[in-house]
């Protein structure tokens, strides 16, 4: 859970700074932001699950 | 179509959007502050310095050049330098008293650590162009 934390953590605080500096109206990019935190969380998890059965050790 | 675009006239930017922008650089936030975007300057100056604290805070460490560092090894050095420079006078002031260099590779946290140090600093770039393109005019 730790691991998650820390992971939804970071990706909120850059998704911040990428809403605010992107272009446009404040509710496109209110959108925005929350879009580049769902993708960060939706990549970390399937990434994840992906070297979850690759034999790495 | 591409001549058009190549000899485009650019606008000059002013002497205060270069002002801006370094104070931006030095202090995460202060570059909007200045400019009456209260806001920016809070959430863009508030997730910087968050980042930065909490990456020295759960063992990341900064990087530098140490005088074990020759050849190739200092030359590695220089992109996560780069990236943590990018937070400004947080960074020279850490350098100065000689705060966060001490890798904690023990720690469970150690590469979330220096992941939200490295980004805090590029995370900073972004917003001192930011804060310059508002300077210049070029952004609301």
């Amino acid at each position: 859970m730790r691991h998650v934390m820390w992971m939804a953590l970071f990706a909120s605080l850059t998704a911040f700074v990428f809403g605010v500096v992107a272009k446009g109206t404040d509710r496109q990019r209110v959108i925005y932001g929350l879009k580049v935190f769902a993708e960060f969380l939706v990549i970390a998890f399937v990434l994840g699950w992906i070297l979850y059965f690759l034999p790495l050790r | 179509m591409v001549a058009k675009e190549i000899t485009r006239p650019v606008a000059k930017a002013p002497g205060n959007a270069w002002l801006m922008g370094v104070a931006a650089w030095a202090i995460p936030g202060l570059g909007h502050l200045l400019q009456g975007k209260w806001v920016r300057a809070l959430i863009l100056g508030g997730s910087v310095w968050a980042m930065f604290l909490i990456g020295l805070a759960i063992g990341g460490h900064l990087f530098r050049i140490g005088p074990n560092d020759q050849g190739v090894s200092a030359m590695l050095q220089l992109l996560p330098i780069s990236a943590n420079f990018g937070a400004g006078l947080l960074y020279i002031g850490c350098w100065l008293t000689n705060t966060g260099f001490v890798e904690q590779a023990q720690r469970v946290t150690y590469e979330y650590g220096n992941t939200f140090l490295l980004c805090a600093g590029l995370l900073n770039y972004l917003a001192m162009l930011d804060a310059f393109d508002i300077a210049a005019g070029r952004k609301p």
